[in-house]
């Protein structure tokens, strides 16, 4: 009997953390030959995504932030450098670029999301972003060095898009430039957001908005932006107004992957419709989907993928032994926010609780850089206890049978228990 | 030129960070004058975030009705100014 085969897709954070964690909890069935992972690769390398801010608002070396992927993956772990181009969930087939299909038995999407400034007539050419790649995100950092006076203007292009907080860094990242650089009174930094503040969670805007008003940063709000004349510099949104600009930083309209547009499994961005709970996708049971690539109204960020990564690799697990358990993911972020001058803030909450106001300290600055540093330990899956510790709650139980797959690692929630007294 | 009015549901039960508002931006993109949206949406700061946002762009807020556990919040685009 040939072996059953987990396919993945994508070697970001979900992609990867979801391989290594299954080939962690799977590997009596992998040694059996019973089971083989493998995991579809577009790129050679991994790039620690956060890292653009630095590169952008601090000059860091790129090159200090990739790992190739082949050495981010478990032994056990079938790697194939190639590009999915079709995803046919009916027929259990994924279709690449360079060789043939590849079936399975379980399939994850980690295919993650696209920055396309292109969606917005004149975005592309007027401005610079640190969303879509290092490269672009050091352009910003050489723009800024030639600046010594005029506007810049940091401008939300569309939602959603990756890391929500990072525009706000971006703009208290360039504040602090200038004012090191002793010219801060020279340069006009404005916000500009489709929300109607700050930052789009009520408690966490209450700080950034404090902050901003102290360090001299206007912010414009409910402004989506519609096009940009970069003749006349100007951007215009579809509410009416206009801004001027010197500097245009854009964070650009996020979609899906184009395999994901390609194949017709995802909504009119691209995002794949997907259960916020179990992380199926919708209308089948052994497909999933994580990270960006999913259409669930939460942050597209690293945290959550990571997250979502080990709710995916219990369920194929649980599925795998027939031990009937399935687990949820509880819709937790942990995002850290660097509000300038090494001081941050975390945005932390569930799909039940709003992130609350907290106070910037030097601490969680530390607790972000450090996190910066230990990331390639954590794709390694192997500190995920140290992750249900933190967290508490990273997945729970939606319904059980009773049998035990992991008991350690159990964390039973309200849901697990309802549904247990009612088989008992 | 159609004049079909669309009604679109926007689900957006469980969001507080980005929040259910980034739904309905999503929405009102692709929306035309005289679609309808109806938002739903767990996050209590929704009603206020709405009506603030339909008083910037013109729409109108229709009905907000107090469901089990959520809020539905009824707008149609009058306008869009570009």
């Amino acid at each position: 009997m040939s072996p059953k085969n987990v396919l993945i897709i994508g070697s970001g954070t979900g992609g990867i953390l979801t391989a290594n964690v299954l080939s962690k909890i799977l590997r009596e069935k992998i040694k059996a030959g019973s089971l083989k992972i493998t995991l579809i690769s577009e790129n050679n390398r991994h790039y620690f995504q956060p890292a653009n801010l630095d590169v952008a608002f601090r000059g860091a070396d790129p090159s200090r932030y990739f790992r190739e992927v082949s050495s981010l993956v478990k032994p056990k772990i079938d790697l194939i450098y190639d590009r999915a181009t079709f995803i046919d969930l009916s027929n259990r087939k994924v279709k690449l670029a360079n060789r043939g299909p590849v079936s399975y038995d379980y399939l994850v999407i980690a295919t993650g999301s696209v920055a396309e400034p292109e969606a917005i007539s004149g975005l592309a050419d007027a401005s610079l972003n640190f969303h879509s790649s290092p490269e672009n995100a050091l352009e910003i950092w050489r723009a800024i060095n030639k600046i010594n006076s005029g506007k810049i203007l940091v401008v939300i292009a569309g939602v959603p898009h990756k890391c929500p907080p990072s525009p706000n860094e971006a703009a208290f990242l360039l504040d602090e430039y200038f004012r090191k650089r002793g010219i801060r009174e020279k340069v006009e930094i404005k916000f500009i957001t489709p929300y109607g503040r700050a930052y789009p969670a009520h408690g966490i805007s209450e700080v950034v908005e404090e902050l901003f008003s102290e360090r001299n940063i206007e912010v414009v709000t409910f402004f989506n932006l519609e096009s940009v004349d970069h003749r006349r510099r100007k951007v215009y949104s579809y509410e009416g107004e206009e801004h001027a600009y010197d500097l245009l930083i854009s964070v650009p309209p996020h979609f899906g992957a184009p395999v994901v547009r390609s194949s017709g499994i995802g909504d009119r961005q691209g995002w794949v419709t997907t259960d916020k709970n179990d992380m199926t996708v919708l209308d089948y049971d052994d497909a999933y989907a994580i990270g960006d690539a999913t259409n669930i109204p939460i942050s597209k960020s690293g945290v959550v993928a990571h997250l979502e990564s080990s709710v995916v690799a219990y369920n194929i697990a649980s599925e795998l032994y027939g031990s009937g358990d399935r687990y949820g993911y509880n819709g937790r972020i942990n995002c850290p926010m660097e509000v300038g001058f090494k001081k941050a803030i975390f945005i932390n909450g569930t799909y039940d609780s709003p992130p609350r106001r907290q106070v910037p300290s030097m601490v969680k600055y530390l607790m972000k850089r450090l996190f910066g540093r230990f990331y390639w330990n954590v794709l390694s899956g192997d500190f995920e206890w140290m992750f249900n510790l933190y967290f508490g709650e990273i997945k729970y139980m939606l319904k059980t049978r009773g049998l035990t797959l992991h008991e350690g690692s159990r964390q039973v929630g309200k849901e697990a228990e309802t549904v247990q007294e009612e088989l008992h | 030129m159609s004049s079909e009015i669309n009604r679109r549901i926007v689900d957006a039960r469980g969001s507080f960070c980005p929040g259910p508002i980034t739904e309905l931006f999503k929405a009102y993109r692709e929306a035309r004058e005289g679609d309808v949206l109806e938002l739903l949406a767990t996050d209590p700061a929704a009603k206020s975030d709405v009506q603030a946002w339909a008083k910037k762009t013109g729409s109108e807020v229709m009905g907000i009705v107090e469901e089990q556990g959520y809020i539905r919040i009824i707008i149609k685009v009058v306008k869009k100014a570009r």
